[in-house]
């Protein structure tokens, strides 16, 4: 039997993408086991188990504070950037007009920007107008890091949506915002959930601006951060698998609401 | 005007006041103090130590980005010439990693090459060594670790120009004689560069902007510019100097990214008129 030299190479092809995932995932996979240690060091394997970091990390009232400010912050700047994105993406999708391109790109540019340019402006900015250390401001900030994300995402899903359908149903006598609601929201729908749970993300683990801006109101990334500094308690360990945990499903989640929308049109058409 | 342009409205908004307008700050509050100065450029061109850092910045972000194509590129080629099955579940596996924060990916490489940490762990029970060895806190951690959060954003840009080239080019190019190394040389690679191209400028750019990582995994001489703003504004509270270093690293980057836009639209050129 003769082997086909293609079917050699192609299997140590698998092989080196198997090595490439596990370089990628190996790190955040073994925190995991870490985590449920039983001594005061990093350990492993782990000779005892035990759910002690667990505990310190739920019982920890300055740990369930900033997390609670992560999670209200994901949350008002996901929803201000999908919102304000979603409408930019809407405009750019119906409307031709000169310059549209320099807009997306200007539209864009928070990612360009290093984050740690921006950390430092918003902070000189924001200290001029004494709204430094105020939550708000972070929410807002966060809010315009995050929202070039939905812009994109929602404005992909509309590539191939027909503008007729909505001015059929104005025609129809709907207004604006009902012909918004009932034709075009349905069918961006995925997108917008999608981006907000991609915006809250990034939001929740941002740690460079908020680091320069927020002050006193720690985050659940800053606490984190000061923490690792000064020494390696297994309690990170535990938080850091609790994040890893909700990152996936919640990565997972959106993925399957895209995949589930793009068969959705791809049977409409 | 359409109406319907009012809608741009507050991203516009958002953008120029939260994210235009401060950098313009930046600019202002390095070189004036209330009044005109140019003593924080006198400053960071007088010592040695500041220029070292920008060097080592601009060196460590552009070994980083070459890393992550020598390592990307062929794990794109790979995904993109699977089975349309199981491409969505091997891109799944690179969007992973992407998702989980910097700040967990950094600590996950101190609790794997830490003195205590796992690689020592199983490798001194193996018995391969008997002293553990002194990993993290160097400048190869500093690339590993960079790399390992950058790979998978230079693999996605690659892979999305790469599903796009029409098999057609290369097999008209192997009927014409050419032999496969040819085709991928002359044709394959050529096209996919857009990807590579634009992977390789997202990566530098966030590389130069990085402190993350070089803190918590890098040694006192891994110092990156983004270490020396945050030192500067944390410890000296010099937000004057701060701004001025600041603004180095957006002209340097800024300069770099137009220079590799510069030269390989050049080669480009070249390659197609041969």
């Amino acid at each position: 039997m003769k082997i086909n030299i293609y079917q050699i190479i192609n299997f140590f092809y698998k092989i080196y993408y198997w090595i490439v995932i596990i370089f990628l995932l190996f790190p955040l996979i073994v925190v995991i086991p870490i985590s449920f240690v039983d001594s005061k060091y990093l350990q492993f394997p782990p000779k005892s188990f035990s759910l002690r970091w667990y505990e310190n990390y739920f019982n920890d009232a300055n740990f369930f504070v900033s997390t609670l400010n992560s999670i209200y912050l994901g949350f008002f700047s996901s929803i201000i950037a999908t919102i304000v994105g979603t409408m930019a993406a809407l405009a750019l999708s119906k409307n031709n007009f000169f310059g549209k391109k320099i807009l997306i790109g200007f539209l864009i540019s928070p990612l360009i920007f290093p984050v740690i340019i921006l950390g430092l402006g918003l902070y000189i900015f924001f200290s001029r107008l004494n709204l430094n250390e105020n939550f708000l401001s972070l929410i807002i900030a966060h809010a315009a890091l995050v929202m070039p994300f939905s812009l994109v995402i929602v404005l992909t899903s509309l590539i191939n949506f027909d503008t007729t359908l909505e001015r059929a149903a104005r025609v129809m006598g709907a207004n604006a915002f009902r012909a918004f609601w009932n034709v075009t929201f349905p069918y961006i729908r995925p997108a917008v959930i999608s981006s907000a749970l991609f915006s809250f993300f990034i939001s929740f683990d941002e740690l460079v601006i908020a680091l320069f801006i927020s002050g006193k109101i720690w985050t659940l990334p800053q606490r984190i951060w000061q923490d690792l500094r000064y020494e390696i308690d297994p309690t990170i360990a535990a938080v850091a698998s609790v994040l890893i945990i909700i990152t996936f499903v919640g990565i997972l989640t959106g993925t399957l609401i895209q995949k589930r929308a793009e068969k959705f049109i791809g049977n409409i058409k | 005007m359409q109406k319907s342009n009012l809608l741009l409205l507050p991203a516009i908004s958002l953008t120029l006041i939260i994210i235009i307008f401060p950098v313009f700050e930046l600019f202002q509050s390095s070189f004036f103090d209330p009044d005109f100065t140019t003593k924080h450029l006198e400053k960071f061109f007088s010592k040695k130590l500041y220029l070292k850092v920008l060097i080592n910045t601009v060196k460590i972000s552009i070994g980083t980005t070459f890393l992550c194509f020598v390592l990307g590129y062929p794990t794109a080629y790979f995904i993109a010439h699977s089975g349309k099955r199981f491409r969505g579940y091997f891109l799944f596996l690179i969007l992973l990693p992407f998702w989980i924060s910097i700040l967990i990916r950094s600590y996950s490489w101190m609790a794997v090459l830490g003195i205590e940490g796992v690689i020592n762990t199983i490798f001194i029970s193996i018995g391969i060594i008997d002293k553990p060895i002194r990993m993290l806190y160097t400048t190869g951690t500093v690339y590993l670790a960079m790399v390992q959060i950058m790979l998978p954003i230079m693999i996605l840009t690659i892979y999305s120009t790469m599903i796009r080239i029409e098999e057609d080019y290369i097999k008209a190019a192997r009927i014409l004689g050419a032999n496969p190394f040819q085709a991928f040389i002359k044709i394959y690679f050529p096209l996919s560069f857009a990807g590579v191209a634009s992977g390789s400028i997202i990566i530098f750019i966030l590389s130069m902007g990085f402190f993350i990582t070089p803190a918590l995994v890098g040694g006192k001489k891994d110092m990156m510019i983004g270490n020396l703003i945050n030192f500067q504004i944390n410890q000296l509270l010099n937000w004057g100097f701060a701004s001025f270093i600041g603004l180095v690293l957006l002209i340097t980057t800024l300069i770099i990214v137009l220079l590799f836009v510069w030269l390989t639209k050049f080669k480009i050129e070249n390659r197609f008129e041969n």
